[in-house]
C-alpha cells in the first residue's frame, strides 16, 4: 500500500496542524466537515418539501437564518474541495473512477458508500461533529469530547473491520 | 489586539475558504482521499490516518496553548467543543462503523470526490441523507442528544494538571506510536 505519489504523513500532518492553528488564532474556531452536509440536507429538504422541513425542529437552526448558505463551515468545505482538487491535479493523481475493493461488485459498492455515509451523517449529528470537528479540532483543544469520540471511533472501526474482514484489504 | 480577531462576514468566509484549501490539500497529499488508505489502519495495512491525525493534533495543541500562554491568543474566545458524554461516545461508535463501511469520513469524502472518485460523491449524498434521518427522528432523540451535558471539559481540567503535562504525554504517546508503526510497516514491506 506504500505509494510514492503521496507526501510524508508527518509533513502533511504538520501542514494540517498549522492550518488548524491558524484557524484557531484568526477565526477562533477549528475545522468541521459534517455540519455543512446537515445544512445542505436542511436547505435541500426545504426546497423540495418546505412544509416538512419547516416542521423539523433540528433544521430550524439553519432555516431560521436569513442567509443559511453563507456559512463558515460550508465555505471551509468548498475550500477542502478546491484544495483537494489542486493537490490531485498538480500531482497527476486525479483519476475519474469508482473506487472499491477488487472483490466488490459496483452495486454492493453503491450500497456501502451510501449506507456507510448515512451512518456517518447520523452519528456526526449525535456527536455534534465528525473526525474534523470533534476528533481533530476537539483533540487539539485537549477537549474531553474529542478524545471520547476518537477512542470510540477507533474501537468501533477495529471491531467492524474484523466483522467485515477482507472488505477493503 | 489579541486574537482571535473581529472581522466582517465577507472576511470571515474568505478565511474559511482559504483554511479549507490548506485542509483539503493536506488531506489529498496524505492520500486521504483514497478509501483504501483511509481504512488501512483498521486492517493493520496502512497507518496514514493515525500518523496524519496525531501529528496535526500535536502541532495544533502545542501551538494553541503556547499562543495562549504568551497572551497572544485569548483561549476564552476560541470555540471549544462541549462534552455531551454519552451522545459523543455512541456517536463515535456508530461513526467508526460508517467509516469502515463507506471508506470515508465527511471531509475525506470531499477530498476523494475532488480526486475523481464517484463513490465518494455517493458517500457525500449518504452523509446528507443520514443528517436528514437524524433531523426526522430528532423529536425521539432529543432527550438522549441533550443528556450528560458536562459543558466545556478539557483533559487538563479533568485531571487537575497543567496543560503542558497533557501535551507532553501526548507527544510521548504519539512519538512511541509512530516509532512502533514505522517498525511494523518496515516489516510489512519486507514480508
Amino acid at each position: 500500500m506504500k505509494n510514492d505519489r503521496y507526501w510524508s504523513p508527518y509533513i502533511t500532518g504538520t501542514l494540517l496542524g498549522l492550518s488548524l492553528l491558524a484557524s484557531f488564532y484568526a477565526a477562533g474556531r477549528g475545522f468541521g466537515a459534517s455540519g455543512p452536509f446537515s445544512l445542505i440536507a436542511g436547505v435541500g429538504t426545504n426546497v423540495v418539501a418546505p412544509g416538512y422541513a419547516g416542521g423539523l425542529k433540528y433544521f430550524s437552526r439553519y432555516l431560521d437564518l436569513p442567509h443559511p448558505l453563507l456559512d463558515w463551515g460550508l465555505f471551509l468545505l468548498v475550500g477542502v474541495f478546491l484544495g483537494g482538487l489542486a493537490g490531485a491535479l498538480s500531482s497527476r493523481n486525479f483519476r475519474l473512477m469508482f473506487d472499491k475493493s477488487a472483490s466488490m461488485s459496483v452495486r454492493t459498492r453503491v450500497f456501502t458508500a451510501f449506507g456507510g455515509g448515512m451512518l456517518i451523517g447520523f452519528a456526526a449529528r449525535l456527536a455534534r461533529g465528525c473526525t474534523s470537528g470533534v476528533a481533530l479540532t476537539g483533540g487539539s483543544q485537549l477537549a474531553l469530547a474529542g478524545w471520547v469520540f476518537v477512542i470510540a471511533m477507533f474501537a468501533s472501526g477495529f471491531l467492524f473491520a474484523a466483522l467485515f474482514r477482507r472488505y477493503w484489504s | 489586539m489579541t486574537a482571535p480577531f473581529e472581522m466582517s462576514d465577507a472576511a470571515s468566509l474568505g478565511l474559511a475558504l482559504l483554511f479549507g484549501i490548506f485542509f483539503g490539500l493536506s488531506l489529498e497529499r496524505s492520500g486521504l482521499g483514497n478509501p483504501h488508505k483511509l481504512t488501512g489502519v483498521f486492517y493493520f495495512q496502512d497507518f496514514t490516518v493515525p500518523k496524519v491525525m496525531f501529528t496535526a493534533i500535536v502541532v495544533a495543541s502545542t501551538g494553541l496553548y503556547l499562543l495562549s500562554d504568551l497572551n497572544l491568543l485569548d483561549l476564552g474566545r476560541v470555540y471549544i467543543i462541549p462534552t455531551f458524554f454519552w451522545p459523543q461516545l455512541v456517536g463515535g461508535l456508530v461513526f467508526g462503523a460508517g467509516f469502515v463501511v463507506s471508506g470515508y469520513c465527511p471531509g475525506t469524502a470531499v477530498t476523494g470526490f475532488a480526486s475523481g472518485r464517484i463513490d465518494a460523491l455517493v458517500t457525500m449524498a449518504g452523509v446528507s441523507a443520514g443528517s436528514l434521518l437524524f433531523a426526522a427522528l430528532y423529536p425521539m432523540l432529543e432527550g438522549f442528544y441533550l443528556s450528560s451535558d458536562r459543558g466545556v471539559v478539557t483533559l487538563p481540567s479533568l485531571f487537575g494538571v497543567n496543560h503542558w503535562v497533557v501535551i507532553m504525554a501526548l507527544v510521548v504517546i504519539a512519538g512511541a506510536m509512530f516509532a512502533i508503526l514505522e517498525r511494523f510497516e518496515h516489516r510489512l514491506g519486507k514480508g
